[in-house]
């Protein structure tokens, strides 16, 4: 057991690299953007990972939060002339009012569950194609609003969008530990076994699971809500692509989902991956490779491959748990 | 305490238990016999609230809770125990209380928690995992003691004492005495062995094809034509 | 306006035949093996293209890419069931993550091979009118509903009569016990997977014949069949064919009535309404409660 002074002085590096460092490094180019993009998924991965590992219901739709999340904040802004911090934040509210159309689903098991929601993420993909009124249809928003001046940072810059996105990963990864170091998160844990045996105790678990899954519904809409707003346009096709599922899949599992840093590592490592190399052997299609790392990390190596390496620098939060 | 009126669980076609009524009392240790497919882990479950009934009215303390759902009627103070030990997985014994503690008492004591680990002899198993590293003795008193955390009023245990062999039996027959003693429970057991039954239970309800067919002390119980009809002529069935 | 929906309910009809056939394979192999195959709609997307590939290079009708995609699309089932079977932890989840790896696999891969460009079928003859009275509807339409119909009997006869469909059931109820009594799960489970593929070829070279085909048509095709596994419930072939009929009229009356913008969602719409409220299907064995 390592003392808390040195995981304390550990995290403070990190902080420090984080915060400092790499702002500095990357300055305000392609790399940082690129480096913004894959924190996005990271986002979204740590979001799914709380649904799917924590709650126990894999989701094949969290698309559907990304766009409503997207949509609410940058209709607010544009429309009500709402602040677009805030929007963000009413666009994860947002995501969590369209969840709650999908607890019926949640009393299912896991694959009507993962298939619902996909289902449910077409449905509003189709909505906002048609509610064109709204949505301004197929051809979408452009000129969405940008991230404001905090504290004299501009955080429209790529390195302010990088310190925005950073402290809304951070603060989500204090929630999941958060919760997964509660009784809620023992109660999920025995949830996965046998649910019942649980109810019979006394634990709610019904109730859990909707709040696992407001909870990530949240978080992705909080990020799409980011993404809208980063990128200044949006498009139903866009905005509820399956690329928002896989890459968060993908990373999820690469990363090791059964950790709280592992999806996001595992983001930033295969976006990149996917940009630089899998993009310039496949232009079209390179999303074939994707699919067939997510084939063989299933077979091999369920637990993800940087849990093996995160063990020896981080015991603690990173470690994984069974 | 608890009261059973009429009660009625069809699964289809099949009609599992028919119109049973009885009740148990605050103090009461009631022992639930018959032979297999009575109808007994049925009651169970629908007392307990895992399966639905189709007609007739569990009264709890005086209250109606056929609708009801599971968590809830732990927390009113119903505890059971699964035939096959259901542990926690991935938690610890102690963790397996706690969450039971948690959820079903809605609060966490640990003086209690204690006390009840080691009434169950499970005192130096708590920080084992609870899924793979216990015995199956082990295994049933945690089931026992998960229930018991989340202080019930009526406490129901289903074949409890199924696969120990009898030294085993008798000292998981003490622990729940001394259990009963301890705590102002009333307990309604499921079991097959007539003797522990006589010896245990305060007065024994007996169901044969999912009807009640003899209700009162054992003594009465087993001296009773039918029941005797039940369990010897049981084997043709 | 009476013709009108008498059209749209025969158009539907006849579409529901051909989301029968597709259905039908991903419910087998749900059935047998509690895994749904997220590759499904793929597999009959590759047959489609096979389809698409003899027309286009071969100048013959379509209909001759069967047994072309017959060869292909049983391979790529017999591979999928392959890597399944590699699957060791958390089967029921890592498997439909795997299948949805494939399915990601195989999408990309027909967009590589053949880009984005829809295709659909020149024959003169496929696409010749046949008429009932005020009912019109392409000849391909017809001879693939008439296909379908057949194939879908002849299952279920086959599947009540042979060894191998009891076994299928026995597999499907309690694999354990099944292997018991001898029966090989994994021959049964194979099998399961080589009939998905004889449907899907079918279903696809269908598709190729009246409808418009394109990459991303996999994965609404996948939706769609669990859509109607979903509403037939399990075990039951003629609601996999009633089933089908339902979407087909479902969409086609969508279309009508609405706007064919709609109809993507009307599917979607019927499976989350029968999700909650008949969640074992319109014509499913009820399900043994614990």
């Amino acid at each position: 057991m390592r003392s808390s002074k040195s995981s304390a002085l550990k995290w403070l590096a990190l902080g420090v690299v984080l915060y400092g460092v790499v702002p500095w490094l990357l300055g305000d180019s392609y790399v940082m953007s690129l480096t913004v993009a894959a924190m996005v998924i990271g986002g979204i991965a740590l979001a799914w990972s709380l649904l799917s590992n924590l709650g126990g219901m894999l989701s094949f739709g969290h698309s559907a939060f990304f766009g409503v999340g997207a949509y609410v904040s940058a209709l607010l802004t544009m429309r009500a002339g709402v602040g677009v911090l805030p929007a963000m934040l009413m666009g994860g509210v947002g995501a969590v009012v369209a969840s709650v159309a999908m607890l019926p689903v949640l009393r299912l098991r896991g694959v009507y569950f993962a298939l619902a929601i996909l289902a449910y993420s077409v449905i509003f993909r189709v909505l906002a194609t048609q509610w064109e009124s709204v949505t301004g249809g197929s051809a979408g928003l452009a000129s969405i609003p940008t991230f404001p001046r905090v504290l004299g940072m501009d955080l429209a810059s790529r390195r302010g969008s990088y310190l925005l996105i950073l402290t809304l990963l951070i603060l989500f990864a204090l929630v999941y530990r958060y919760i997964r170091a509660s009784h809620y998160g023992m109660a999920l844990r025995a949830m996965h076994g046998s649910e019942d045996a649980t109810r019979v105790v006394g634990v709610n678990s019904i109730l859990l699971k909707a709040l696992m899954l407001f909870t990530s519904a949240f978080m992705t809409g909080v990020i799409g809500a980011y993404n809208a707003h980063e990128i200044n346009f949006l498009n139903p096709d866009y905005a509820f692509d399956g690329i928002w599922v896989i890459l968060p899949v993908v990373a999820a599992i690469f990363g090791g989902y059964r950790t709280i840093t592992g999806p996001v590592v595992g983001a930033v490592v295969v976006y990149l991956v996917d940009q630089l190399i899998f993009k310039s052997l496949i232009p079209v299609g390179h999303q074939l490779i994707l699919g067939a790392l997510l084939v063989a990390m299933i077979i091999y190596s369920p637990g993800g491959l940087v849990p093996l390496v995160s063990k020896k620098f981080f015991a603690g939060a990173s470690s994984p748990r069974p | 305490m608890l009261k059973l009126e009429d009660l009625t669980v069809r699964f289809g076609g099949l009609t599992a238990v028919n119109s049973v009524s009885l009740s148990v009392g605050t103090h009461e240790i009631m022992g639930l016999v018959g032979p297999n497919g009575a109808g007994k882990t049925t009651l169970f479950n629908a007392i307990s609230g895992l399966v639905r009934p189709s007609s007739g009215r569990i009264l709890f303390d005086s209250e109606n809770i056929v609708r009801s759902p599971l968590h809830r009627r732990a927390r009113m103070g119903i505890g059971r125990t699964f035939q096959v030990p259901q542990p926690m997985q991935g938690l610890t014994v102690r963790e397996n209380l706690i969450v039971a503690q948690r959820f079903g008492a809605g609060r966490v004591d640990d003086a209690r928690l204690d006390e009840i680990l080691q009434l169950t002899n499970l005192s130096d198993k708590a920080e084992c995992e609870a899924a793979t590293q216990l015995a199956l003795t082990e295994l049933k008193a945690l089931e026992v003691a998960k229930a018991l955390v989340t202080e019930p009023k009526l406490l129901m245990l289903d074949e409890v004492l199924a696969g120990l062999e009898t030294s085993g039996k008798q000292r998981f027959m003490l622990m729940l005495k001394a259990l009963h003693a301890r705590f102002a429970l009333g307990i309604l057991v499921i079991e097959h062995d007539i003797e522990t039954v006589s010896n245990f239970c305060d007065r024994v309800a007996v169901l044969e094809y999912g009807e009640l067919i003899a209700n009162g002390t054992p003594a009465d119980v087993f001296k009773d034509p039918r029941v005797i009809k039940s369990y010897t002529g049981a084997e043709h069935a | 306006m009476t013709d009108l929906i008498l059209q749209s309910l025969y158009s539907g009809i006849l579409q529901g035949g051909l989301y029968a056939l597709i259905g039908l394979g991903l419910a087998l192999v749900f059935g047998t093996m509690n895994v749904i195959n997220f590759a499904h709609g793929e597999l009959v997307l590759l047959a489609a293209y096979m389809a698409y590939m003899v027309e286009a290079h071969l100048g013959v009708n379509p209909i001759f890419a069967i047994p072309v995609a017959l060869v292909l699309v049983c391979l790529c089932s017999a591979l999928i069931y392959g890597l399944l079977s590699l699957v060791r932890v958390d089967r029921e989840l890592n498997s439909l993550i795997l299948t949805y790896g494939v399915a990601v696999i195989l999408t990309n891969a027909i967009l590589f091979i053949w880009s984005a460009d829809p295709h659909s079928t020149g024959s003169d003859w496929l696409q010749g009118a046949v008429v009932f009275g005020p009912l019109f509807s392409m000849r391909g339409q017809v001879l693939f509903f008439i296909v379908a119909v057949i194939l879908l009997a002849g299952l279920w006869w086959w599947l009540s009569r042979s060894w191998y469909g009891r076994a299928l059931r026995a597999v499907s109820s309690n694999r354990a016990a099944a292997q018991l009594m001898g029966i090989n799960p994994r021959a049964t489970e194979i099998i399961s997977f080589l009939i998905a593929g004889i449907l899907a070829s079918f279903a696809g070279v269908a598709i190729f014949s009246y409808q418009v085909i394109q990459p991303a048509s996999g994965e609404s095709l996948t939706i769609k069949a669990f859509i109607i596994t979903v509403l037939a419930g399990m075990g039951s072939i003629p609601g996999v064919l009633i089933g089908g009929i339902l979407l087909g009229l479902a969409e086609a009356l969508t279309a009508t009535l609405g706007s064919s913008a709609w109809q993507e969602l009307v599917g979607m719409v019927l499976f989350l309404l029968v999700l909650f409220f008949m969640p074992n299907g319109l014509f499913g064995v009820k399900a043994r409660r614990g």
